[in-house]
């Protein structure tokens, strides 16, 4: 099936996966009284040990952790907090999401989720991979110390590509890609984290929620209230952070944050949508656009900007931001893009510069929300978290 | 080299592959253990006549039945249904109906999968339609997760179901790639417009024209027809039977399809199975003994009204007090366990204290205040 490499997914097969909590049976032997569910989950708790706090947020604490079997073994725990809205509706969407997804997704690319148990006091812990290296969106930003190449821009975009590709193949919408939800491995792989805005695949005609994905990384078709979307959503927000990568600034920061000048961003930076280069658009409910027509940027104007990832990396570039997502490409086109493949080679992990923020990132990260703004002062980001209707 | 996924290895990474599918043994293996578990606990705390493992399974697929019915009241989605039923089926694999009767637990099995499904109705509005209170939606919850040891994706086969359909209907109207053994599209539909009428027991409505000329159209009907009458039955026996532990979603689909339209079945596995292929007579048998599953439920076999009452006078009897009121028992917990999270109790004291001095501070600035009932 496979004609490009990048499209190899390098797991290993099922049978050798190592869980790092040995799936317990149900046939341990049991102690009279607590129930086989109790037992087990008492086992899971039992295997960690709880180090110090290296995070802590509005939505939860994070800590560092260590296998009692094996000080070496770092894990991070996180623990979520109970709030005031668990009162409203019980464990929130955002938990109930990232547990389910995560639970499922088993990709070298995206953090993994060994266990969850739950304390007496009935707080959820996830204990997730131990990611020292910090964010993508830290390296980014630290423009004095940290400078990469073209080649390692290859390397991070085609490892982000790939887990986009593993979670569409299972019917995984991610919603919210963007550097801060990158984190870094210890061996410098990027681990797509946050699946908290996730969602499965619509089945046809079934509406979703438009108002989703962080506000600067959403595509167009969300501001214009699409009801019918599908992994589109996702390459946008990838193809956001590839230009993110390369500008080492965001592409489309729109101040005040708001969907009137996201789009006008986006019709300045790539081209005003139009019944001509996406057919339809004007009958999706929110379509809105400034009265100015900007028409399609050719790709020597994006080449002036994007110089660096060469004639091929902008031709990508271009196709992942595409305005008419049925025209933009899926996570598979992108990994069969010849990009890929030609000079220069992905940077291999050992050679990728880290720093990124280190354990203080990870855990900064781990306690947020998805949909969260991550740059300072800027507040609101229009994401409605606790009444998100049609999810 | 780094090989490319199958279906089935990603099937196989599934939750509900890894901790959810049994052999028929083991399933009832863990079922034993589970009964033994509560009935060494029910001689602790003296009970009576125990429920048996028997009417224990009876009681629980009553209320997979009401689930149903409760979730089509509501008007929520299939996939809604299904995840709620299995989390209920899943609870009760690791907990005894002596230790927390269905009666409550499927209120939040139902609330729980409906969050999980991203259907949303508010916690309020869904315990008024169901004539309770949120609380009591609410006090199974972490219970229940526990019990689904954390796993929240039932995979279902609806959505195989509605790909199989369409895939069918392109072949009616000839719209088909290469097939091994069918030249080209034309020939895939010429095939299905002359394949042998619904066998005696199947469960389709599509009869053949009575002149015998059966053209595109009508293949059309049949199709529609076979698919809507495996969808009754992926909704109903699939949920009141142990089909989802023993067999996966595609099975599941292909059973409830070939009882709905046997020869329309066969004619499509054979577009995806060849004759030769040394996995096919296993694949077919497995199919066949879930359809044989799927084909044995009858609704009688399912608890009338009055049945129930009777089997729940008798659980009253021998239930764990222990667990008798869920609300207070899980409050209990909590401030049993709170001990471990002393640091944030702490936090929590110092924010009230903050908050109380607020409050203080701001009648000092505004005056009294006015009082409830003044108004």
């Amino acid at each position: 099936m496979a004609t490009s490499p990048a499209l190899d997914v390098p797991v290993e097969p099922p049978s050798k996966r190592q869980k790092m909590s040995s799936e317990p049976e149900f046939s341990s032997s049991p102690a009279p009284v607590a129930d086989l569910a109790e037992q087990l989950d008492a086992q899971e708790r039992k295997m960690y040990v709880k180090g110090k706090k290296i995070g802590s947020g509005q939505y939860a604490d994070v800590f560092s952790a260590h296998l009692v079997s094996d000080l070496k073994r770092l894990v991070a725990i996180k623990k979520i907090k109970v709030g005031a809205e668990a009162k409203e509706f019980g464990i929130s969407y955002d938990s109930l999401r990232e547990i389910r997804f995560l639970q499922e997704l088993d990709h070298p690319n995206i953090i993994k989720l060994y266990s969850v148990f739950s304390t007496k006091s009935q707080n959820l812990n996830l204990v997730l991979e131990y990611l020292p290296q910090g964010d993508l969106l830290k390296l980014v930003q630290d423009t004095t110390n940290i400078s990469y190449t073209p080649a390692d821009i290859k390397s991070w975009m085609l490892m982000l590509m790939r887990a986009t590709y593993f979670c569409h193949q299972n019917f995984v919408l991610h919603r919210d890609i963007k550097p801060n939800n990158l984190l870094i491995a210890a061996n410098g792989e990027i681990k797509l984290a946050d699946f908290g805005l996730a969602r499965s695949f619509a089945d046809p005609f079934q509406v979703m929620t438009y108002n989703t994905v962080t506000i600067w990384y959403r595509p167009p078709e969300l501001f214009f209230q699409a009801q019918f979307y599908g992994g589109g959503v996702d390459v946008w927000s990838c193809g956001c952070v590839f230009a993110e990568l390369v500008a080492r600034d965001v592409l489309f920061r729109a101040l005040p944050e708001n969907e009137i000048n996201m789009v006008k961003l986006i019709c300045e930076k790539v081209g005003t949508p139009t019944e001509d280069n996406w057919p339809g658009v004007s009958k999706l409910k929110g379509y809105v656009t400034p009265s100015e027509y900007i028409p399609i940027r050719s790709k020597d104007q994006w080449m002036m900007a994007f110089r660096a990832i060469g004639e091929t990396g902008v031709d990508l570039l271009m196709k992942m931001l595409t305005l008419d997502p049925r025209k933009r490409l899926n996570a598979e086109q992108v990994l069969k893009h010849s990009f890929w493949t030609d000079e220069p080679r992905p940077s291999r992990l050992e050679d990728l510069p880290r720093k990124g923020g280190g354990v203080v990132a990870m855990g900064e990260e781990l306690t947020k929300m998805g949909g969260e703004i991550p740059y300072g002062k800027a507040r609101g980001d229009k994401v409605a978290r606790k009444i998100d209707f049609g999810a | 080299m780094a090989h490319s996924l199958t279906e089935d290895d990603i099937y196989r990474t599934s939750t509900q592959y890894r901790l959810w599918s049994f052999s028929p043994e083991s399933l009832a293996a863990v079922r034993r253990k589970t009964h033994s578990l509560a009935i060494e606990r029910a001689l602790q705390y003296g009970a009576a006549s125990i429920l048996t493992a028997h009417e224990s399974l009876r009681l629980i697929q009553r209320y997979s039945s009401l689930l149903l019915t409760t979730a089509t009241h509501l008007a929520f989605p299939a996939p809604v249904k299904a995840t709620a039923v299995q989390f209920l089926r899943r609870f009760y694999l690791s907990n005894s109906v002596l230790t927390y009767p269905p009666k409550e637990i499927y209120k939040t099995v139902l609330y729980l999968a409906c969050k999980v499904e991203g259907t949303h109705m508010g916690l309020a509005e869904f315990a008024r339609r169901i004539s309770t209170e949120g609380e009591q939606v609410l006090a199974g919850e972490y219970k229940v997760m526990q019990a689904l040891r954390f796993t929240l994706e039932v995979r279902q086969p609806f959505r195989g179901l509605k790909g199989v359909l369409m895939e069918m209907l392109n072949g009616a109207e000839g719209r088909v790639g290469v097939i091994d053994g069918l030249e080209d599209g034309r020939g895939v539909a010429e095939t299905m417009r002359s394949l042998p009428g619904p066998g005696d027991g199947d469960r389709t409505k599509w009869t053949p024209p009575a002149d015998g000329s059966v053209g595109m159209r009508h293949v059309q009907d049949r199709i529609q027809s076979a698919y809507s009458a495996a969808r009754i039955l992926l909704e109903t026996p699939a949920s009141l039977t142990d089909v989802y532990f023993l067999y996966t979603p595609s099975q599941l689909l292909l059973a409830a399809l070939q009882l709905a339209d046997s020869p329309l079945t066969s004619f499509y596995l054979s577009t995806k199975l060849a004759i030769e292929s040394p996995a096919r007579p296993k694949i077919l048998a497995t199919i066949s003994s879930c359809a044989d599953m799927l084909a044995s439920f009858d609704q009688s076999q399912v608890l009338t009204k009055d049945e129930r009452a009777e089997l729940e006078a008798k659980l009253e009897k021998c239930r764990d007090p222990g667990t008798k009121d869920l609300v207070e028992s899980f409050a209990a917990m909590r401030q049993d366990g709170s001990g471990e999270d002393g640091l944030e109790d702490e936090k929590a004291k110092k924010r009230k204290g903050a908050r109380e001095k607020h409050e203080r501070e701001g009648e000092d600035l505004f005056g009294p205040s006015l009082g409830a009932n003044n108004g």
